[in-house]
C-alpha cells in the first residue's frame, strides 16, 4: 500500500516504513542507541530527500528520547544544570548547524554535505568501536582486568568559567559541556542525529561525569535539541514531515520494546561489534554512493512557485 | 470539435500513487471529408490528433555533477528559464509524420521542440548537453514525456486517449491542448484547464508547513512530546 507523504512529495510503500522503523528500533532497543545515524541514511537510501530525512529523523528522536528522559528523571538520573549548560550549547549549534544547512540547500549542495558527516562521523566512531571492542574482547581471552585508576589531572581542569554541578558531583569549566553540546547541536541539524554517540563518551571521558548521570543527562539534552532542530528546520527550510515522523515513531517504539529484550540475551563486546559493523557498513554505503560515478550526472529541481 | 476530460481535478491524496486521465472528443462531421488530398490513409483514419498536456511553467536549476578528488560533486549549475514541472505529449501517429518540422517548431509542440533558455550565454556544445540531460532527467521522473500513437479514432469522429500521470506530479493548473491536424495543417485546436492540487490533510499539512512554518514547527514539537511520552507510558503497561 502507497502513502503520499506531503513535505518528502514521494509516495512511498508504508509496509517499507513500517518495517524500517521498527528494524531500527529493534536494534535502538537491542543496543540501547539513539538510532538516528541508522533511520536518517536508511530514509536517503530509499528515496526520501536527504534534506527531508535529516529534519525529520530529528523530530521522530525528539519522540523517542522524552520518554527515555522522563523514565531517567524519575530515578533522579539527569543533571539538570548540566543538562541545561549542554542545552545552551547545543541550541547555538543547532542554529548555526541550520544556517549551513539552509545555505548549502539554496546552492545544491547540501545531500553532499550530510553524506560527508555521515562518512566522516560514522568512519570515525565505528572504526574505534570496532577496535575498542575487539581489544576488550582479546583481553578479556588472556584473562586481563582492565585498571581503573584514578583519573589524571589534564588540560580539561585548566579550562577556565569553572561550575559547580552538584548532582554529578563536579566542578568543571562550563566551556568544555559548552562546546560539547554545540558540537551535538550543529550534528542534529546536519545529520538527523541525536549525537549521543559523540555525547556520551565526551560526558565519561572528557567530563568523568559519573554513569549513572551521563545517560539522563544525554536524553535530556537530545530531547531539547533535537526539538530546536525540528524548530528551525520547519521555519527555514519546510522540510519536516510529520507524517513521516509519526509512521516512523510508531514502528520504532514497537521494535524498540522486542530489540529490548534480545539484547539482555547477548554479551556486551558482542553487541558492541554488531553495532560497530553496522555502523561501518552505512558509512561504507554511502562512500561509495559519493565515489562511483553517478549514473545520471545531472540533476533538476524547480525553483520557482509552490511546488 | 468538442473535447473533455473525464477529471478537470486531479488530488493529490495520501493514497495518491498516480493516476491516468482520459481525454476524449469528437470530431463533427461537418468538415469535408472528401477530398483525398493527404496521401497517408491509416485504415480510414482521416485526421490526426496530438494531445499535449502540460503544467506551469516556473524557473529549474539543473545541476551537474563532476569528480572533486575521490568523489562527485555538484559543480557546475544552470537556471533554466520557464519550463514546464509536467508535459506529455501523445498522438495519432509519430509526430514528425503529421506535422513537419517547421511546424511542429513553430507551434512548440513535442520534447524535441521544447525550448530552453539558459540564463547566459553558454556554448553550444553546452546547451545541448544540459538540455539533453533535463529532458533525460524529467523523463527519468516520469514528468517529462512523448508516448505517440496512443490516440484512437473511432469511426472518424470520435477520439480518445489516456495519460498517465506519476504520484510525483507538480501542483498547479495544467493546460491541455488537443490539435486536429489534417494534410500537414493545424485545423482546430481545443484547450481544457486541468487543476492538479493537495487534498485533504496532505493540503493540510502541506499549506501549514509552509505557510505557517513557526506555528507548525512547535506543533511538531508538540506531536513528538506527547506521542514519546504516549509510548514510555504505553511500553511501562505493557512490561507490567
Amino acid at each position: 500500500m502507497q502513502i503520499y507523504l506531503p513535505i518528502a512529495e514521494v509516495s512511498i510503500n508504508i509496509f517499507l516504513l513500517f518495517f524500517m522503523g521498527g528494524g531500527v528500533g529493534f536494534l535502538c532497543g537491542m543496543f540501547g542507541v539513539g538510532g538516528g545515524f541508522l533511520m536518517t541514511p536508511l530514509l536517503i537510501f530509499i528515496g526520501i530527500p536527504p534534506a527531508v530525512s535529516v529534519a525529520t529523523v530529528a523530530n521522530q528522536i525528539t519522540a523517542a528520547s522524552v520518554s527515555g528522559a522522563i523514565a531517567h528523571a524519575r530515578r533522579g538520573g539527569i543533571d539538570y544544570k548540566m543538562g541545561i549548560v549542554l542545552i545552551l550549547g547545543g541550541a547555538v549549534g543547532s542554529y548555526f548547524g541550520s544556517m549551513i544547512f539552509t545555505i548549502l540547500k539554496a546552492t545544491g549542495q547540501v545531500d553532499l554535505m550530510i553524506s560527508l558527516a555521515y562518512v566522516i562521523f560514522l568512519g570515525s566512531i565505528g572504526g574505534m568501536m570496532f577496535v575498542e571492542s575487539v581489544r576488550s574482547i582479546l583481553r578479556n581471552r588472556r584473562g586481563e582486568k582492565v585498571k581503573v585508576g584514578r583519573r589524571q589531572r589534564t588540560w580539561v581542569d585548566a579550562l577556565p568559567f569553572k561550575m559547580r554541578f552538584r548532582a554529578s558531583k563536579m566542578y568543571v569549566s562550563a566551556v568544555l559541556p559548552l562546546s560539547i553540546g554545540g558540537l551535538v547541536g550543529v550534528l542534529a541539524a546536519i545529520m538527523g542525529v541525536g549525537g549521543g554517540f559523540i555525547m556520551v563518551p565526551a560526558m565519561i571521558y572528557l567530563l568523568n561525569m559519573p554513569i549513572n548521570v551521563v545517560i539522563g543527562t544525554s536524553l535530556f539534552q537530545i530531547t531539547f535539541v533535537t526539538a530546536s532542530v525540528t524548530y528551525l528546520h520547519s521555519v527555514h527550510t519546510q522540510t519536516v514531515d510529520i507524517m513521516l515522523a509519526l509512521i516512523l515513531l510508531v514502528s520504532s517504539v514497537i521494535g524498540a520494546q522486542f530489540g529490548a529484550k534480545v539484547g539482555q540475551k547477548l554479551k556486551g563486546e558482542q553487541l558492541r561489534i554488531l553495532l560497530a559493523l553496522m555502523v561501518l557498513a552505512v558509512c561504507a554505503k554511502m562512500g561509495f554512493d559519493l565515489a562511483v560515478e553517478p549514473d545520471e550526472l545531472y540533476s533538476v529541481v524547480s525553483v520557482g512557485g509552490i511546488h | 470539435m468538442v473535447t473533455d476530460l473525464s477529471d478537470h481535478t486531479i488530488e493529490i491524496t495520501s493514497r495518491f500513487s498516480g493516476t491516468e486521465l482520459l481525454i476524449f472528443g469528437a470530431i463533427e462531421r461537418g468538415i469535408p471529408q472528401d477530398d483525398g488530398g493527404h496521401g497517408v490513409v491509416v485504415e480510414g483514419m482521416d485526421y490526426d490528433i496530438i494531445v499535449v498536456v502540460q503544467s506551469e511553467r516556473h524557473d529549474m536549476i539543473i545541476r551537474r555533477k563532476e569528480p572533486l578528488g575521490p568523489i562527485w560533486v555538484n559543480k557546475e549549475n544552470k537556471i533554466l528559464k520557464n519550463m514546464p514541472g509536467f508535459y506529455a505529449l501523445t498522438s495519432t501517429r509519430p509526430i514528425d509524420l503529421i506535422l513537419s518540422d517547421k511546424k511542429l517548431n513553430k507551434m512548440d509542440i513535442g520534447l524535441q521542440q521544447l525550448k530552453i533558455e539558459f540564463d547566459y550565454s553558454i556554448s553550444e556544445e553546452e546547451k545541448e548537453n544540459f538540455r539533453d540531460g533535463f529532458i533525460r532527467n524529467m523523463k527519468a521522473r516520469k514528468l517529462y514525456n512523448q508516448h505517440e500513437g496512443m490516440v484512437s479514432i473511432l469511426d472518424g469522429i470520435l477520439f480518445r486517449a489516456i495519460l498517465e500521470f506519476p504520484a510525483n506530479m507538480p501542483v498547479g493548473n495544467y493546460d491541455v491542448d488537443v490539435y486536429l491536424i489534417r494534410n500537414g495543417k493545424i485545423i482546430l485546436t481545443a484547450q481544457s484547464p486541468l487543476e492538479v492540487d493537495k487534498a485533504g490533510l496532505e493540503r493540510l499539512i502541506y499549506v501549514f508547513a509552509h505557510n505557517y512554518s513557526k506555528l507548525y514547527g512547535i506543533l511538531a514539537i508538540v506531536i513528538a512530546l506527547f506521542a514519546g511520552w504516549l509510548a514510555g507510558f504505553l511500553s511501562k503497561k505493557v512490561n507490567g
